[in-house]
């Protein structure tokens, strides 16, 4: 119950079923492939919009909106980003400053092994 | 296959009228745009001529985009620096196989090649006085090996190949090359021994395309997929070595394939040696630390051919880990965690996604993965293609290769790192060269016959052959029996037989698979993007370069560079080059090993002929830079 705001697509109304003044959508979704029933009092229909994606025979998509971007559950993703590759960092103003390469690869000298080393990998040898 | 031709001359008429085949003219044609492609595609632009470069990917993604070593040249940046050394170092890394004159031009053109990218705008990594920064790599040394390490290694951060592959991309589109991307070379146009261009099919569309050029450039890279572990992308299967051999030339020193030892299982992404050098060891399926068996004092330190048959022994004798037992592990989690994020930073991500293994905590799948193709086609310095005949080397006209593709040969038995990069645009460029110094653009349209309905040219067997698949799959004329076989891409899973002893077994194997390509059958009918088409086509292609590789391998007993055997496992060259040649008996020519292996199939039956040529052994100019007589390698 409540208002509901979500952004659904390649959903379907399969049918509707009003009684009692209370208004039943039973909706298809194809990504999932899952019947959903959403119930909406009939008083409040007058503000029930109906938008969405209508492919026609043509073909094509006719939008009359824009599709509304999808809002995450408020307050758990607020974990700030962490840094992905923590290993192998630049070097400030790209320039090693044991070898003072600049422009050079990042983290320790790669051939340190006699290969040529990267991460783990081996890239040429 | 019989009934295939004969019904293939029924099919031939409708192929001309049913299918439509599209005719182009230039001056020169280059099949595959990796480094050395686009090198020699827009060297030719540069020149004068009217240029297509076909190629089956877009220009950038070929495999050239994956090299994240360096290149090597003689620039003296670090330290004085002659391009003499360079030129040792190469033949000594080569085994003895390289042929001189090869490697002199290419050691020599370095320094001017490594300058031209840079005028390109290839950002190479710099000193702080601005010149090209100079690392140590790929066993390069000072004065003929007396003088100690050399820096000769050029990078540009990462993502050297990827950086070169773009700039030579960027700078072809100065010129106006026609590229035709996305179109698959089926094979060359022979006529009378001389090769007049190359008939493609356009994937898009599923149309055939005539490329009719005097001058034919294959740069179509090597074949690392042939192997069920490999480094190489799903695109690299030996296109253009299964062109010339279809076309009846010869292909060179095919059963030299580089290896890595510690490969990881599945991905193809390769283990640094560091690893090991930290500290990490092999273990088989009994958890027993196996390379203390096959080397006793170095253990698991021992050079890379040796680690890599002590792993494929183990897994041939049935102690491997896994369901098939086919590979084995490499344990670093009995190494503090701290020590390996400090000395190897990455490891942990690297084994993570390509393994999905922690490895502070469980074992790193791997097996020896093939890193590179030594053989390919044969060529001369100048990058035209030869055939041997009679002791001599004989040019044959309008088909030129170079880069992977190519066997010119400058890498012998083993590459040193860092100068594969390095051959692509030295030679890449010395097929532009040699093109225009032989003929002028536009000069002497070829007189071309028209394709009569019922024979194609000789040679160009390989159209009628591939329509025959085509039609199969289109329209179902053919009434042959075709049974269901597994996926193509599957067939051509194999492992190194590097353990000689099953080199017999493994060419038996070899012929029975060849045999059941007969069998294969396209689901595919459609003409718009027919992938399993093409996959069928580069199964065809792995399968010729397989069953080349795996005969000459087999007859070449002695071990000498990649090519290592248990049964055979000292090189055999004309004279004991560990002792004084004074007074020993030169061997003849059929007697020793340091030559180059050619060999022919016959497409037909999956027979591989073997002949042999010998070793260029002198320079270009002796009195600028002498031959290298060879001597026993060691490091």
């Amino acid at each position: 119950e409540g208002y509901v705001n979500e952004a659904r697509q390649t959903t379907f109304v399969i049918y509707v079923i009003y009684e009692k003044n209370v208004v039943f959508f039973v909706l298809f979704s194809a990504a999932d492939m899952s019947l959903v029933r959403f119930r909406a009092s009939a008083s409040r229909l007058q503000s029930l919009v109906f938008t969405g994606c209508s492919r026609g025979v043509s073909g094509a998509v006719k939008d009359k909106e824009p599709l509304k971007k999808a809002k995450t559950p408020q307050g758990r993703f607020d974990i700030p980003e962490e840094k992905t590759n923590p290993v192998l960092e630049k070097f400030p103003d790209d320039v090693n400053p044991v070898t003072k390469e600049k422009g050079g690869p990042r983290g320790p000298e790669p051939t340190r092994y006699g290969d040529w080393e990267r991460k783990g990998r081996c890239v040429d040898f | 296959m019989a009934s295939v031709c004969a019904a293939s001359r029924l099919l031939s008429k409708r192929i001309s009228t049913q299918y439509p085949v599209v005719d182009h003219e230039f001056d020169a044609v280059v099949v595959g745009a990796g480094g050395a492609g686009l090198r020699a595609a827009f060297g030719l632009s540069e020149a004068g001529f009217n240029t297509a470069c076909v190629t089956k990917l877009f220009p950038t993604r070929s495999h050239t985009v994956a090299a994240q070593g360096g290149i090597n040249a003689a620039l003296g940046n670090m330290e004085g620096d002659d391009w003499r050394w360079h030129f040792y170092d190469t033949v000594k890394g080569s085994d003895w196989l390289g042929d001189q004159d090869a490697i002199h031009y290419m050691t020599e053109q370095a320094p001017a090649a490594v300058v031209e990218l840079e005028n390109f705008g290839m950002p190479f990594s710099r000193t702080e006085d601005g010149k090209i920064y100079q690392r140590a790599f790929g066993g390069q040394s000072l004065k003929f090996g007396k003088g100690g390490q050399a820096h000769r290694c050029c990078c540009v951060a990462d993502r050297t190949g990827h950086s070169l592959l773009h700039t030579l991309y960027g700078r072809s589109l100065r010129y106006d090359t026609s590229y035709f991307v996305e179109y698959f070379a089926l094979d060359l146009l022979m006529e009378n021994g001389e090769c007049k261009g190359v008939i493609a099919l356009c994937m898009e569309d599923g149309s055939i395309h005539r490329f009719r050029s005097q001058n034919t450039v294959i740069a179509t890279g090597g074949y690392g997929r042939t192997y069920f572990s490999c480094t190489s992308a799903h695109t690299s299967t030996g296109d253009g070595n299964a062109m010339v051999t279809r076309a009846g030339l010869p292909c060179q020193d095919l059963e030299f394939v580089q290896f890595h030892p510690t490969g990881i299982y599945g991905a193809g992404c390769l283990i640094t040696e560091g690893c090991r050098g930290e500290g990490g060891i092999l273990i088989n399926s009994e958890g027993e630390r196996f390379m203390e068996r096959y080397a006793p004092n170095a253990k698991d330190l021992a050079s890379r051919d040796v680690v890599s048959r002590s792993m494929t022994i183990e897994i041939r004798e049935g102690r491997g880990v896994g369901p098939e037992k086919d590979h084995v592990y490499l344990q670093l989690h009995h190494l503090p965690p701290q020590q390996l994020a400090t000395r190897l930073p990455g490891i942990s991500e690297t084994a993570m996604i390509f393994a999905g293994v922690d490895v502070t905590k469980e074992p790193i799948p791997v097996l020896p993965t093939v890193h590179y193709n030594m053989g390919g086609i044969p060529t001369n310095y100048k990058g035209q293609v030869i055939t041997h005949t009679n002791g001599n080397d004989k040019v044959v006209p309008g088909l030129y290769a170079c880069g992977e593709a190519a066997c010119a040969s400058v890498h012998g038995a083993n590459r040193l790192g860092a100068n594969s990069l390095l051959d692509l645009v030295v030679f890449g460029r010395a097929c532009a060269l040699t093109i225009a110094e032989e003929h002028k653009p536009d000069k002497g349209k070829i007189r071309w016959h028209r394709l009569r309905r019922d024979r194609t040219p000789s040679g160009s067997s390989g159209p009628v052959h591939i329509t025959c698949l085509l039609h199969c799959s289109l329209w179902c004329l053919c009434c042959l029996p075709r049974r269901e076989t597994v996926p193509p891409d599957a067939q051509c899973r194999r492992r190194v037989c590097g353990q000689p002893g099953q080199a017999e077994e493994g060419c038996d194997k070899m012929d029975d698979i060849y045999q059941s390509l007969d069998d294969i059958k396209t689901f595919d009918r459609g003409i718009v993007w027919n992938t399993d088409l093409v996959e069928s086509l580069e199964l065809q292609n792995l399968m010729l370069n397989a069953v080349q590789t795996i005969y000459s391998a087999e007859q070449r007993k002695e071990s000498r560079g990649a090519h290592a055997r248990e049964d055979f496992k000292d090189r055999v060259d004309e004279y004991d080059f560990s002792k004084p040649t004074q007074g020993q008996e030169k061997k003849p020519f059929e007697q020793h090993w340091r030559k180059h292996t050619m060999s022919y199939v016959d497409p037909k039956t999956g027979k591989v002929s073997l002949e042999y040529r010998p070793v260029i052994d002198h320079s270009l100019d002796e009195q600028d830079c002498a031959h290298i007589p060879p001597a026993i390698r060691s490091y």
